[in-house]
């Protein structure tokens, strides 16, 4: 039983969430129960908190990542104890543990790591003796250099959920259960859509695609595993009695529908021209890009490659980064006739137009203008076996023509068609689209 | 006895599959107003009874993939409408399958840099949150596995 910020933020909601866990004993269960940190941004022990704490010793000094994990462990540490000792005051022993003491192993990648396995002897001893354990969310144990499981990590966003489906997976669970502050799983941020139904089925792969394009209530990683070792899975609201959505697999729910409409991300789309440059250049340069947005790490989004261009999204927060790559980049090349090029991203900023002045003495020279478009989003519709029925992409393209809502870029996978929208218009975008596929979404 | 499990994938590329016998249709000048044009050929497509994949919207028009034996049915329906189009054959999409990779930031661009510099004409690229796509001709297909392979093992090309 997992339970998030959210529901373990306020002393009342600790006591809904606690209800809960002692109504699963009472019926013969044997609840193991996970905790997030206690409340969400801004609150007085959320993980944001505790990261700004660190940021207000010296902005610009950044932290090490190991003891950033240090810090970032403890908002949950704090949650499990209170939880625990919460549990015991209502007549029911319980046991704190952290990641390590549950037996979660990593890899060593702080801030982001990945479970590789868990030992979960501690959980099982406390069981045994008959006390509940509350274990912290988001956090595991890596090998120290000398070989030693001694180095706390962090698993990254989501991680409160990746935990609590390790843990069922390695204690064989009749269920994973993830309690939140919604009802479920929606076809639709009900911010947008009020009237969008709570799923009451979907497969792991749908809950996973509506989770990585855009949906917050389950993270895609607990999914994948709750699948991997065929795990129930359950998303439910710690404050009302709505049965929630059951996640199952594919071979358990299967037939055509649309399962809903997601939103993600605030991205900057980028698309380079390369028609003024040499043919026998084309590939140097496109080669170039992509081996400078590599090595600084930076993430792409609905890319596109021609023989004449290539386009690509990448997050607003790295945009700057990719400015300061390549705006005013120059790149001589050989290869037949030399020309040097000069990148420009968006219009002429005046470093490229010096840079231009400088290098006209130094042969021929061509410009490499990226046409920038700001505050995009993606819009997705996700669907079961109904996405490769002729049709599809017409009425997506379609409905948000009539709705007056520019498409920038499209992807598609076997279970989703994403389109790239401005951001002014995405609430639109993810109304029309519902609607007009409201029939077919299944509660 | 504890329970010991493998859980999460590994990071990086996981595997390599290959989706053989597509044809690329290429839709380019197309007319003004572009959207509508876009969705004209599109309700052509729709009306054959033909499902694609892989659109993806160019500068001057759009390109989308359909099985090898469904381009000639195709190519009946799009011929009516007038606009100019290409049809290219013995296409396949390779994907190179990573979970979560946008966890890995640049993985996406080092896939896409390793493909364009093996020297394979990729006629296009699309990504999802699990997956790189690449089309390119059937005869290109083993290049370019050959050239991912390495980041497939963990390592660099």
């Amino acid at each position: 039983m997992k339970f998030g910020g959210t529901s373990v933020a306020t002393p009342e909601a600790r006591n809904s969430a606690a209800l809960r866990v002692i109504s699963a004993k009472e019926q013969g269960f044997s609840p193991v129960v996970v905790v997030s940190a206690i409340g969400r941004r801004g609150a007085p022990y959320a993980t944001d908190t505790l990261i700004g704490a660190l940021a207000e010793v010296d902005p610009p000094t950044a932290p090490r990542p190991r003891e950033l994990d240090l810090l970032m462990s403890c908002g949950e540490v704090l949650s499990a104890v209170l939880f625990a000792h919460l549990l015991k005051s209502l007549g029911h022993p319980a046991a704190a543990m952290t990641g390590v003491q549950a037996g979660i192993q990593t890899d060593g990648n702080y801030g982001n790591a990945r479970v590789t396995q868990v030992e979960p002897a501690g959980i099982l001893r406390f069981l045994e003796q008959g006390d509940i354990p509350v274990v912290c969310g988001f956090q595991g144990v890596c090998a120290s250099p000398e070989g030693w499981l001694s180095e706390i990590t962090t698993l990254g966003r989501g991680g409160s959920d990746t935990t609590g489906s390790a843990l069922g997976a390695a204690l064989g669970a009749e269920a994973v259960e993830v309690f939140t502050d919604v009802d479920g799983v929606k076809s639709a941020d009900p911010d947008f859509v009020p009237h969008a139904p709570t799923l009451r089925t979907v497969t792991y792969d749908e809950v996973a695609e509506i989770a990585h394009l855009g949906a917050k209530v389950l993270h895609p990683r607990a999914a994948e595993i709750a699948m991997n070792n065929g795990i129930p899975l359950w998303v439910k609201n710690t404050f009302t009695d709505d049965p929630g959505t059951r996640i199952v697999p594919r071979s358990d729910y299967p037939g055509k529908r649309v399962t809903g409409v997601t939103h993600t991300g605030k991205l900057v789309y980028l698309q380079f021209n390369f028609e003024s440059s040499e043919a026998s250049h084309v590939r140097e340069l496109q080669s170039v890009v992509y081996e400078m947005l590599e090595r600084y790490g930076i993430n792409l989004f609905m890319i596109n490659v021609s023989p004449t261009g290539l386009g690509f999204g990448v997050p607003r927060s790295q945009y700057e980064v990719v400015m300061d790559l390549m705006d005013g980049l120059v790149l001589p090349l050989d290869g037949g006739r030399p020309v040097i090029y000069l990148f420009q991203i968006g219009p002429a900023t005046k470093e490229v137009e010096t840079q231009e002045r400088l290098l006209r003495p130094l042969g021929e020279q061509r410009r490499i203008v990226a046409e920038v478009t700001e505050g995009c989003t993606m819009v997705s519709v996700i669907g079961h076996e109904v996405l490769q029925q002729p049709g599809i992409f017409l009425r997506t393209l379609r409905t948000l023509h009539e709705a007056k809502v520019p498409v920038l870029q499209t992807s598609d996978s076997d279970l989703s068609v994403s389109c790239l929208v401005p951001e002014a218009d995405m609430e639109r975008a993810v109304r029309t689209l519902h609607d007009a596929f409201a029939g077919a979404v299944e509660p | 006895m504890p329970k010991q499990t493998v859980f999460e994938s590994k990071r990086g590329v996981s595997r390599v599959e290959v989706r053989d016998g597509y044809s690329q249709v290429l839709f380019s000048g197309l007319p003004e107003p572009l959207v509508e044009s876009r969705i004209a050929v599109l309700d052509v497509i729709a009306k054959a009874g033909v499902s694609i994949d892989f659109l993806k919207l160019t500068q001057s028009g759009l390109s989308f993939l359909v099985p090898d034996a469904k381009s000639e049915p195709i190519e009946a329906a799009i011929r009516s409408i007038g606009f100019r189009y290409e049809v290219l054959q013995h296409r396949a999409i390779v994907l190179a399958h990573a979970v979560n990779m946008r966890d890995e930031e640049g993985l996406i661009a080092r896939i896409v840099g390793t493909a364009i510099r093996c020297g394979v004409q990729i006629d296009h690229i699309g990504d999802m949150h699990d997956r790189v796509l690449m089309v390119v001709s059937s005869e290109d297909v083993s290049r370019l596995q050959e050239a991912i392979a390495p980041i497939a093992a963990g390592g660099r090309p």
